[in-house]
C-alpha cells in the first residue's frame, strides 16, 4: 500500500487553517502576504503549476468585477446606514478582491493537491462514522459513470429531434423529462447491482480497515506550523490580543 | 465445508413469474474447467449465471424445479457468504463491482472485507496486481482506466477472494479483439492455478481455444464438446452498389481534440448516398468520435463537416437528426415512453414530422403488432429494432448504427442485416461502427479503418476484411474461416 509524502489529515488540516485565516483576517498586507505564500507553494511544484496557472487568467475578469463593485458600492449600498458616506472606498475593493482571489487560489489548489481517495482516507483518519466516508466514497466513485449514464441518454435523445435547451424555463424542465426517466430507471437499476455487488464482496459495515499509516515528521512540522499560525492570526483579528 | 471439486445442476429448471426461462438442464462444472453458456438473447444465460452463485434463491426469488449443487450441498441451503467464497460472479455490469477510486483500493477493499491482516492483505495484492498485469496501474483512478482495463480490475478483485469457481456473465460485449485475447489468457491463468469458469456469451469466437465444453441455451438444452468456428456464421448476403452516388457526407481536415490530446487527426472522407460504411478500429482509436461529428454531437476544433450540404457546425444536434439518425447501443439506457408507438413517434413529433413514417417503420422491423406494448415488455432483439424504428420514422438519409451487434444473438443479427441491405437499396447511407468482422464483410460495401485518431484504411470489406496483416496490425477481429470463404465465393474466387 502506498504511503504518501504528506498524510492526507495534514494536508486537510492545513487547508482549513488557510481558509479559516482568510476569513478571520482584516488587513491587507497579512492576506497579500498570505496569497504570495500560497503561489510560491503553487510554483514550486510541477503538477500545481501546470494544474492552476492556466486557470488563474480565467478568474481575472471575475476579481475586475469585484473590484469595481466593492470599491463603488460599500459604502453607497442601501444597506449601509452610518458613518460618513464618502463614496469610492478603494482600500476596501482592494482587500476584498484580493481575499477573493486568496479563496479561489485556495480552491484551486485543495482540489489540485487533495484527491477523492485522500479526503476519504483523511475523514476515516479524523475517525468520521465509516458508514457517512463509505457512503462518501462510493458517490465519488459513481459520479463518473452517473456522468457518462446522463450524457449518454441526452445525446441519444436529442438525436431523436429533442431540443433541451429552447424555450423558457418551465418549457426547458419539461424538455428534460425524457433524459431524467431514462436516467432515474438506470439509478435504481444500478443500485440493486451495487447492493448486490457489496454481498458479493462480502461487505459489512463492522470490516476491518486497512492501516493507512501514521504522522510522519514532515506532518508534524506542518500540523505545528498550522496551529502556531491559525493562534497567533486568532488572537490578533478576533480577541485584539497582540 | 469440505473441499469442493465441482458445481453440479441436475435438471433444474426455472422461472419469474410466467414462463420458464429454462428448462431441465444438468451439467456439472468441474475445478479447472471453463465451461461456455450460449444462446440468443432472452434464453436465460444471466439467470443460469445468477442461479450457479445463489443470487437466486437468496436474492432474487422465482420457482425453481431440480437442484443446484456446491460440491454435495443444495446451493439453496448453504448461506450467501458462504457460497460467494467459494463460487462468485463478475457481472454483465461489471462497473458496479467496482468499489475503490483507484486500482489498488479497490482489491484491498475486497481484502478489508475477509478480515485479513496487513501482511497478508500486502502479498495477496502484490500477488494479484502481477498475476492480472495491473502493477503498472495500481496508483491509477479507476474512472480514468479504460473499459477492458475495468473489467480486468472487477475479475482481479473478486479472484483476490480465490473463490472455487468463477462465473462470467457477457464478459466479451464491450471488448475489441485486443480485449478479447487479453480476456483469454486471464483464463488460461485462472485455468491453470484451477479455478472453474462459466462464462456465458452471444458467441465464443476468439475463445474456441480454452473451452472445455459448451452449453446451448435456447430451443434445446444439450452438453457438447468444443465447438468450433460455427458461430459467426450467418447467412449469404449481398450488398448491391446503388447507382446514384452523389456525395452526402463531406469530411474535410478535421482534427478533434479532447482533453488536450488530439483524438482525431486530419480527417478527410467523403461518404456517397447509398453506401454502407463500416468505421471500423480498436477500442479508443476515434471511430465513435467520428460518427458524433456526422449528427453534430461533437463538432470539429479544426476542419468542416458537410451533411447534405450542411455545415454541422451551425445547426444544433436536435436540427440535424432530421438528416443523419443515430442509433445509440443498449436501447434501455434511452427508452422513454409507455407504448412501442409512442417511443417510435418520439422524434416526429420533436420535429413535428407526419407519422406515416412510423408506421412504415414499424412494418419493416416486425414490430407493428406490438405497437400497443410496453417497451419494456419487448427483448432485447425486438427493443433494437424499436430504436432504429424511432430512428427511421423521421426519414433521415444517413443512418448510423453504433455497435448494432453488441450481444445479439444470430437470429438478431440476420434481421439487422437485411435491414441494412434493404434501407441501403432505398438510397439511405449507413455507417455501421462494429468490432464484428463477420457482420461488416457480410453487410458493408466499403470499410474505413480508424487508428489512433487516423484513417489508415479506406476500401472494399473484400481486401481490407481478409487482409490478416493488416487485421492484426490494427487489432481487428479475424473473420471466421466460414464467412471468409462465403465472400470468396461471393466474388467468384471459389
Amino acid at each position: 500500500m502506498e504511503k504518501y509524502r504528506v498524510d492526507p489529515r495534514t494536508k486537510i488540516i492545513f487547508f482549513i487553517v488557510i481558509f479559516t485565516m482568510i476569513f478571520i483576517s482584516r488587513d491587507l498586507v497579512f492576506i497579500t502576504t498570505l496569497s504570495i505564500l500560497l503561489l510560491i507553494i503553487i510554483l514550486l511544484n510541477k503538477k500545481t503549476r501546470r494544474e492552476i496557472l492556466p486557470r488563474l487568467t480565467k478568474i481575472i475578469p471575475l476579481l475586475v468585477v469585484a473590484f469595481i463593485l466593492w470599491s463603488v458600492l460599500y459604502r453607497w449600498s442601501l444597506f449601509y446606514s452610518y458613518g460618513p458616506v464618502s463614496g469610492v472606498m478603494f482600500d476596501i475593493g482592494l482587500f476584498m478582491t484580493i481575499r477573493l482571489f486568496l479563496i479561489l487560489l485556495t480552491s484551486l489548489l485543495f482540489i489540485s493537491v487533495v484527491s477523492p481517495r485522500e479526503l476519504v482516507i483523511a475523514l476515516e483518519g479524523f475517525r468520521i462514522p465509516y458508514k457517512i466516508v463509505f457512503t462518501l466514497g462510493l458517490t465519488m466513485r459513481h459520479m463518473s459513470t452517473f456522468a457518462e449514464e446522463y450524457m449518454v441518454i441526452k445525446e441519444a435523445q436529442s438525436s431523436r429531434g429533442l431540443e433541451l435547451d429552447k424555450g423558457f424555463l418551465i418549457r426547458r424542465i419539461r424538455n428534460y423529462i425524457p433524459v431524467i426517466i431514462p436516467l432515474l430507471i438506470r439509478s435504481i437499476e444500478n443500485a440493486e447491482k451495487l447492493s448486490l455487488a457489496m454481498d458479493l464482496k462480502l461487505f459489512s459495515f463492522e470490516r476491518r480497515r486497512y492501516d493507512r499509516g501514521r504522522f510522519g515528521l514532515l506532518d508534524i512540522t506542518v500540523i505545528f506550523v498550522c496551529i502556531i499560525a491559525l493562534t497567533i492570526s486568532t488572537l490578533h483579528y478576533v480577541f485584539g490580543l497582540i | 465445508m469440505e473441499a469442493l471439486d465441482r458445481v453440479h445442476v441436475e435438471n433444474f429448471s426455472f422461472r419469474y413469474e410466467d414462463d420458464w426461462v429454462f428448462q431441465n438442464i444438468s451439467f456439472s462444472l468441474f475445478k479447472g474447467e471453463v465451461v461456455a453458456v450460449v444462446g440468443p438473447s432472452g434464453s436465460g444465460k444471466t439467470t443460469l449465471s445468477y442461479c450457479l452463485t445463489g443470487i437466486i434463491p437468496h436474492r432474487i426469488r422465482g420457482e425453481r424445479r431440480g437442484v443446484v449443487k456446491l460440491g454435495e450441498n443444495d446451493i439453496s441451503k448453504v448461506s450467501f457468504q458462504e457460497i460467494v467464497r467459494r463460487i462468485n460472479i463478475v457481472m454483465q455490469n461489471y462497473e458496479m463491482q467496482i468499489f475503490g477510486l483507484t486500482v489498488e483500493e479497490d482489491i484491498v477493499f475486497a481484502l478489508e472485507n475477509l478480515g485479513l491482516d496487513q501482511h497478508e492483505i500486502d502479498a495477496r495484492m502484490n500477488w494479484i496486481l502481477r498475476e492480472f498485469d495491473l502493477e503498472r496501474y495500481r496508483e491509477y483512478l479507476v474512472s480514468s482506466l479504460s473499459g477492458g482495463f475495468r473489467q480486468r480490475l472487477s475479475i482481479a478483485s473478486t479472484i483476490v477472494l480465490e473463490p472455487d469457481f468463477l462465473v462470467m456473465d457477457d464478459p466479451m460485449a464491450n471488448l475489441d479483439w485486443r480485449g478479447i485475447l487479453n480476456l483469454k489468457k486471464i483464463i488460461l491463468r485462472l485455468k491453470s492455478r484451477g479455478t472453474g469458469i462459466l462464462l456465458t456469451s452471444r458467441r465464443l469466437k476468439g475463445l474456441e481455444d480454452v473451452i472445455d465444453k459448451v452449453i446451448r441455451l435456447g430451443k434445446s438444452h444439450s452438453e457438447e464438446t468444443i465447438i468450433r468456428r460455427d458461430l459467426g456464421a450467418m447467412g449469404n448476403r449481398s450488398v448491391q452498389l446503388t447507382e446514384n452516388d452523389s456525395k452526402i457526407i463531406s469530411v474535410r481536415g478535421v482534427w478533434f481534440k479532447y482533453h488536450e490530446e488530439d483524438v482525431l487527426k486530419d480527417i478527410n472522407l467523403t461518404v456517397n448516398r447509398g453506401e454502407v460504411l463500416a468505421l471500423m478500429g480498436a477500442n479508443g482509436s476515434g471511430k465513435t468520435t467520428l460518427a458524433k461529428h456526422l449528427n453534430g454531437l461533437l463538432k470539429p476544433t479544426k476542419g468542416v463537416v458537410k451533411v447534405s450540404g450542411l455545415d454541422t457546425r451551425k445547426y444544433s444536434v436536435a436540427e440535424l437528426s432530421k438528416y443523419v439518425g443515430y442509433v445509440f447501443q443498449n436501447p434501455d439506457r434511452h427508452i422513454t415512453k409507455e407504448t412501442v408507438w409512442e417511443e417510435a413517434i418520439f422524434g416526429c413529433e420533436n420535429h413535428g414530422l407526419p407519422l406515416e413514417k412510423a408506421t412504415e417503420a414499424l412494418k419493416l422491423l416486425n414490430l407493428f403488432d406490438k405497437k400497443d406494448r410496453p417497451p419494456y415488455k419487448l427483448s432485447m432483439g425486438e427493443k433494437i429494432r424499436l430504436s432504429i424504428a424511432s430512428v427511421l420514422a423521421m426519414d433521415p438519409e444517413v443512418i448510423i448504427l453504433d455497435e448494432p451487434t453488441t450481444g445479439q444473438d444470430d437470429i438478431t443479427l440476420r434481421i439487422l442485416g437485411n435491414i441494412i441491405i434493404q434501407l441501403s437499396n432505398q438510397g439511405k447511407t449507413i455507417i455501421l461502427i462494429t468490432h464484428d468482422t463477420d457482420f461488416a464483410l457480410q453487410v458493408s460495401n466499403r470499410v474505413v479503418l480508424i487508428n489512433d485518431g487516423y484513417i489508415v484504411v479506406d476500401g472494399r470489406p473484400k481486401e481490407i476484411l481478409t487482409n490478416n496483416k493488416m487485421l492484426h496490425r490494427y487489432g481487428i477481429e479475424p473473420p471466421t474461416a466460414l464467412v471468409k470463404q462465403e465472400v470468396a465465393r461471393e466474388y467468384g474466387e471459389i
